[in-house]
C-alpha cells in the first residue's frame, strides 16, 4: 500500500475487463471507498495514521480490482465512458452532453445508483434519455 | 452493441436485463454473510473480504424494503459488542488505584506515580477501544452505504455511522463501570482531570493519551440529535474541568498572596495563564482555552487584585522601589481582565495622592519651623537679615515643594511610560490624581510663581537654552495642573513686577518666552497683562533715552544735574501694592507727598514737563517708594591710613533722601527720627526700614545712631558716621524685602480677598454674557454654563455665583421668571 497505482481495473460480471484511471473511478463513491482505504472520512485527523496501519482495507483494495456482480460489461463500458467523460470536462464550461443509448438508460440508472456516483449528472443524463 | 446503430427516434429502452434483485434472496442468510463479515472487520481480518460482495449484499437488502430490519440488526450486532467485548476490556484496568480517585481519603494510600501509571494504562485502553471502534464503524458505514443513503435518508434515521457512536457512548461511557460504581464516562473525567492536576503539579504526563480521549468526547453528542453544542466534552468534561480549574487556582492564588512577593506572584500568573493555552491546544480542545483563561484569569487577576496590590510587596512596595518590570507585571494582569485597569488606577491614584500629601505636609512643616512664632513679614524679615542665607526658609520650602512635585510627576510619568505601556487610562488617572494633590494644596498658585521667580533669578545662570526650555517645561506642566489660574495670574504678575522692576531677572528674553508658553497654555487672555507689563518696560527704556537727549539739546550744562531713570507703569497693569511693605494696609502712602531736595525736584519736574509735552492728559504719580538711586559720596576717613575716599553707593530713593540730609548738616550735628520725617515726608515705617539699613546693618553704617540698638524708635536721633570704612568701591544699601518670598498670613488674605473680588466681577461679567446670549436660562443651566466657561481660569464657588446672581438681580441685569417650571432667569437689556 505504499503507493497507490495509477489504475484500476473493473470487472463486469461477464467478464469485461476495464482499466481506468484511479482518479476517474472514484468519481463513484462506492469505487472510491472499495478502493482507497486512505479515502475514508474520519473527523479526526490524529486517528488517519492508526487507520491506514490497522487496516488493509478490503480485497479491492489490496488487488487494486473491483468485480461488480451485478453490472454487464456493456453497461459498465458505457459507466466507465461516463467517468472519462468527467474527468475531461470536470471545470468546463457548455460540456456538450454526452450520447447515451435509450435502451441503456435504465440499465445505466440503476448501475449509478449502485455505484453512488458523486457527480449527478450521470443520473441526470440517464434520466433525460430515459423520458 | 449492435443495437446502438439501429438507435431510432422511437427506440426501444431495453428492460434490465436480469434485475439486479430481483431473483429472491434470503433475509437472513444474506445477514449471516454480512454478520460473519462484521465480525472479521472486528477482529480486524477485512482484508479478506470483498467489499463489493458485502456492499452488494446490504443493497440488495435495502432494495428488498429490508432497510429497518437490517438497520436494527446491525445496531444490536454492535450493541452486543460493544458491552460483552469491548466494556469488559476497558473496566478490567479500572485497578484499585484509580478507584481511590473519587474518595479523598483513599488518595494517600496510593502514590502518585501508581495513579499515574494506571490512569494512563486505563486511557489507552480506551483510546484504543474508540480508535477500533471508529476504524471499524467507519468500514462498515462504507459497506452499507447503500443502506444510509436510501434507508436512514427516507426514514430519518441517524446514519449507521452516528448510530453506532451513540452506542458507544451509551454501552462504554454510560454504562457503570461495575455494579454499584459510577459511569465510565465519570471515572474518565476524574482520571483526565487528575492527570492534568499532576500535570499542573509539574509532572510529565502523556498528553497525547489525554488529547485522544478528548476527542472522543468531542467526536460524541449528548443525544442522537448531535447537536453541536450537546457534544460529551462540552457537556460532561469542560464544565467539570473548569469548575475543577478554578478551585485549584482559587487555593493557588490565596496560598501565593500569602506566601510569596507581588512580583513572583505576577509572574507565577502569567505563566499560569501562559500554561493553560499550552495546555488546552496539546491536551485538551481548543475551544476551551478562552474559557480556562477566563477561569484563571478570574481565579489569579480578578478575584485577588486588590489583594495583589494591597500586598506588602505589592504596588506601593514596587513604586517606592522603582520596580519598573513588576509594575509593568501588575498591568499586564490587570489588563487582561480589565480594560479600565480600575484597581492599578485607585492604588496608583492612591500613592499620588499620599506622596504628593507628604510633599505638601513637608513643605508646611518646613515653612512652619522657620516662622514658629508667627509668620508676619516683619519676623520673617529679621531672620532674613540675621541669618547667612539671606533666602526665607519659608521660600525654601516653597521651592522645595514645586521640586519635590515636579520630581513626583517625572516618577510617575516614568513608571507610566516603562511599566504601564503608556496606557491612556492610566494617564488620565495620573494627571487627575498630581492635579487634586497639586490643587488640594491652597498655596500652590503663589509657590509654582516663586519656583518659576527663582528660576528666573537664579535658576536659569550658565544653563543652556535646552536646559531652559526644559525648566520653564516643567513650570508649565505645574501650571498645567492648576486650577486657580487667576490666583496664580496674580502672584506671577506681583513677581515678575519685582523681577522687571529690580532688574533681577537673568534674562528678559526667558521671561518673554515663558511669557508665551503660558499664552500657548492659558490663552491670549491670560498673558495680557503680562506683555502689557513687558510693553510697559520698553516704552520707558525710549523715554528714558528720549528725554536724556531732550535735555542733552537743552544745552543745559550743569554737571551737578541729576541724570534720572525713569519707568512709566500703566496703573492697572502693575500691582504696585507688591512693593509696600506688610504695613501698608493701615495707611495709604500714595497721598503722602514726598519732600525731595531742590536738586532732584528740578528733575522731577523737568520730566513731568517733558512728558507732559509728549503725551497730553496723562498723570503721572511718582512711586518714590520704588525708586533707587546711585550716589558719590566722600567719607573723611573711608580710605588707607585715614584718607579720604568716595564710594558708590546704590540705594533706595529714600534713603537717598535721608543721605542728602546730612550733606547739608554741620559736623557732629544730629537729627532726630522725627526730624528726618518732617524733612522727608517719607512715611514711618518705610522711612524706619531705610534708617535701619543706612544706621544699623554693619556693612552700610553711613549714621551712627543714638541710642544704639537695633531697632529703630521715634526720638532716636542720627548723625553722620565719620569713622565709615570700607575695603569696597561700590556699595549697595541693602533694599530690605526686595526679593520675592512667601507671603505672610495677613498679606496672603489680602491677596485672597482682592483675587476674591476680582474672580467675583469675572463671574457677574460670564453671567452676563451668557445671559445676554440666552436672555432666559434655568438656573442649574446657567450655574453650569457659567462654571464651564470659568474653568479655564479657575474653579467658580457655586455659592458666589448665586451671590453674584442675587446681585444682578438687584442691579436689575436680570429677572426672576415667575411662570416657569424651574427657577429661570430673563436677561433685562
Amino acid at each position: 500500500m505504499a503507493t497507490l497505482s495509477q489504475f484500476v481495473t473493473l470487472v463486469s460480471s461477464d467478464d469485461f475487463s476495464f482499466i481506468v484511471l484511479r482518479s476517474a473511478a472514484c468519481l463513484s463513491g462506492v469505487i472510491r471507498r472499495m478502493l482507497d482505504p486512505a479515502c475514508i472520512i474520519f473527523s479526526h485527523a490524529s486517528l488517519l495514521y492508526s487507520v491506514l496501519t490497522l487496516t488493509d482495507g478490503f480485497v479491492e483494495a489490496r488487488t487494486n480490482t473491483c468485480h461488480f456482480e451485478n453490472i454487464s460489461g456493456m453497461v459498465l463500458e458505457k459507466v466507465c465512458e461516463y467517468m472519462y467523460y468527467n474527468e475531461k470536462h470536470r471545470d468546463g464550461k457548455d460540456v456538450p452532453d454526452m450520447d447515451i443509448p435509450p435502451e441503456l438508460c435504465l440499465e445505466l440508472l440503476m448501475a449509478s445508483d449502485y455505484l453512488d456516483s458523486a457527480c449527478p449528472s450521470l443520473l441526470h443524463m440517464a434520466l433525460l434519455t430515459a423520458a | 452493441m449492435a443495437s446502438l446503430a439501429g438507435r431510432g427516434p422511437r427506440a426501444k429502452i431495453r428492460p434490465p436485463r436480469r434485475g439486479l434483485a430481483n431473483n429472491d434472496i434470503d433475509f437472513n442468510d444474506t445477514w449471516g454473510v454480512l454478520e460473519k463479515a462484521f465480525l472479521e472487520i472486528h477482529t480486524k481480518n477485512a482484508s479478506a473480504l470483498s467489499f463489493e460482495e458485502l456492499y452488494r449484499n446490504a443493497y440488495k437488502i435495502v432494495l428488498k424494503k429490508k432497510g429497518d430490519e437490517l438497520y436494527k440488526r446491525v445496531a444490536d450486532f454492535e450493541e452486543r459488542w460493544l458491552a460483552e467485548n469491548v466494556h469488559k476490556r476497558v473496566v478490567n484496568l479500572l485497578t484499585p488505584p484509580l478507584m481511590m480517585l473519587d474518595s479523598t481519603s483513599g488518595r494517600s494510600l496510593t502514590t502518585t506515580a501508581e495513579k499515574k501509571d494506571s490512569g494512563e494504562k486505563f486511557l489507552r485502553e480506551l483510546r484504543g477501544a474508540w480508535e477500533d471502534h471508529q476504524v471499524c464503524m467507519s468500514m462498515l458505514t462504507d459497506v452499507l452505504m447503500y443502506m444510509d443513503r436510501v434507508y436512514c435518508q427516507d426514514s430519518r434515521q441517524p446514519s449507521i455511522f452516528a448510530k453506532s457512536m451513540g452506542l458507544f457512548r451509551d454501552q462504554i461511557l454510560r454504562k457503570p463501570a461495575r455494579t454499584e460504581m459510577p459511569i465510565l464516562l465519570d471515572i474518565l473525567t476524574r482520571i483526565i482531570l487528575d492527570q492534568i492536576r499532576m500535570d499542573r503539579d509539574g509532572e510529565t504526563i502523556q498528553t497525547h493519551l489525554i488529547k485522544a480521549n478528548i476527542s472522543m468526547l468531542e467526536g460524541l453528542y449528548d443525544s442522537d440529535q448531535e447537536v453541536e453544542d450537546e457534544k460529551l466534552y462540552l457537556t460532561a468534561f469542560e464544565t467539570e474541568f473548569l469548575a475543577t480549574s478554578a478551585d485549584f487556582y482559587r487555593t493557588e492564588g490565596e496560598r501565593m498572596l500569602r506566601e510569596s512577593d507581588a512580583g513572583t506572584y505576577c509572574t507565577h500568573a502569567k505563566r499560569r495563564i501562559d500554561e493553560e493555552g499550552d495546555r488546552c491546544r496539546s491536551t485538551l480542545s481548543e475551544s476551551t482555552a478562552p474559557k480556562i483563561q477566563r477561569v484563571v484569569e478570574d481565579e489569579l487577576i480578578r478575584h485577588k487584585m486588590k489583594g495583589l496590590i494591597e500586598m506588602d510587596s505589592g504596588v506601593e512596595y514596587m513604586v517606592d522601589n522603582d520596580k519598573l518590570q513588576e509594575l509593568g507585571f501588575v498591568f499586564d494582569l490587570e489588563a487582561r481582565v480589565d480594560v479600565k485597569k480600575t484597581e492599578l488606577t485607585r492604588a496608583i491614584q492612591k500613592i499620588v495622592m499620599e506622596m504628593g500629601a507628604n510633599i505638601t505636609n513637608a513643605a508646611v512643616a518646613a515653612s512652619a519651623t522657620s516662622a514658629a512664632p508667627g509668620t508676619t513679614e516683619e519676623q520673617a524679615e529679621d531672620k532674613a537679615k540675621t541669618g547667612a542665607a539671606k533666602v526665607n526658609q519659608v521660600t525654601v520650602a516653597a521651592l522645595k515643594w514645586s521640586e519635590d512635585i515636579l520630581a513626583l510627576k517625572d516618577r510617575f510619568d516614568n513608571i507610566w511610560r516603562q511599566a504601564f505601556q503608556s496606557d491612556q487610562m492610566l494617564q488620565i488617572a495620573l494627571n487627575r490624581s498630581m492635579a487634586d494633590t497639586i490643587n488640594s494644596f491652597s498655596r500652590s498658585s503663589e509657590y509654582i510663581s516663586l519656583f518659576i521667580d527663582d528660576n528666573m533669578k537664579k535658576g536659569i545662570r550658565n544653563k543652556t537654552d535646552a536646559e531652559v526650555d526644559s525648566t520653564l517645561e516643567k513650570a508649565i506642566i505645574l501650571l498645567r495642573y492648576l486650577q486657580d489660574k487667576d490666583l496664580f495670574e496674580t502672584y506671577y504678575k506681583k513677581h515678575l513686577c519685582k523681577r522687571l522692576l529690580l532688574n533681577k531677572s537673568q534674562s528678559i528674553s526667558v521671561e518673554k518666552q515663558m511669557i508665551s508658553k503660558m499664552k500657548i497654555e492659558l490663552g491670549n487672555s491670560f498673558t495680557l497683562k503680562l506683555e502689557a507689563m513687558f510693553k510697559d518696560m520698553t516704552l520707558s527704556e525710549e523715554l528714558t533715552n528720549g528725554y536724556k537727549s531732550y535735555v542733552n539739546k537743552l544745552g543745559d550744562a550743569d554737571r551737578t544735574r541729576v541724570d534720572l531713570g525713569i519707568n512709566v507703569l500703566t496703573s492697572m497693569t502693575w500691582p504696585l501694592e507688591a512693593f509696600r511693605g506688610g504695613a501698608t494696609a493701615d495707611e495709604d502712602q500714595g497721598n503722602l507727598q514726598i519732600i525731595f531736595p531742590a536738586s532732584i525736584d528740578r528733575v522731577k519736574t523737568g520730566f513731568t514737563r517733558f512728558y507732559n509735552e509728549k503725551h497730553s492728559g496723562r498723570k503721572l504719580t511718582w512711586q518714590t517708594n520704588m525708586g533707587d538711586a546711585d550716589i558719590k559720596a566722600t567719607f573723611a576717613k573711608a580710605g588707607k591710613d585715614g584718607k579720604p575716599r568716595t564710594h558708590d553707593i546704590n540705594c533706595s530713593t529714600y534713603a537717598m533722601l535721608i543721605l542728602l540730609l546730612f550733606n547739608d548738616l554741620p559736623a557732629g550735628a544730629s537729627l532726630a527720627f522725627e526730624e528726618i520725617q518732617a524733612a522727608t515726608n517719607i512715611p514711618p515705617s518705610d522711612l524706619a526700614r531705610n534708617l535701619q539699613s543706612l544706621a544699623v546693618a554693619p556693612k552700610t553704617r553711613f549714621l551712627v545712631k543714638e541710642p544704639m540698638s537695633r531697632e529703630i524708635n521715634p526720638g532716636d536721633r542720627f548723625s553722620y558716621n565719620e569713622n565709615f570704612k570700607s575695603q569696597f568701591v561700590k556699595i549697595k544699601v541693602g533694599v530690605v524685602s526686595a526679593g520675592n518670598k512667601v507671603e505672610g498670613d495677613r498679606e496672603r488674605k489680602e491677596t485672597e480677598k482682592k483675587n476674591n473680588d476680582s474672580r467675583g466681577y469675572v463671574i457677574e461679567a460670564c453671567v452676563v454674557r451668557i445671559m445676554k446670549q440666552r436672555k432666559v436660562l434655568a438656573h442649574t443651566a446657567l450655574l453650569n454654563e457659567t462654571i464651564t466657561q470659568l474653568s479655564a481660569q479657575f474653579k467658580p464657588d457655586v455659592n458666589m455665583i448665586k451671590k453674584k446672581i442675587e446681585s444682578l438681580i438687584e442691579r436689575e441685569y436680570l429677572e426672576r421668571v415667575d411662570e416657569a417650571a424651574v427657577p429661570s432667569y430673563r436677561y433685562l437689556a
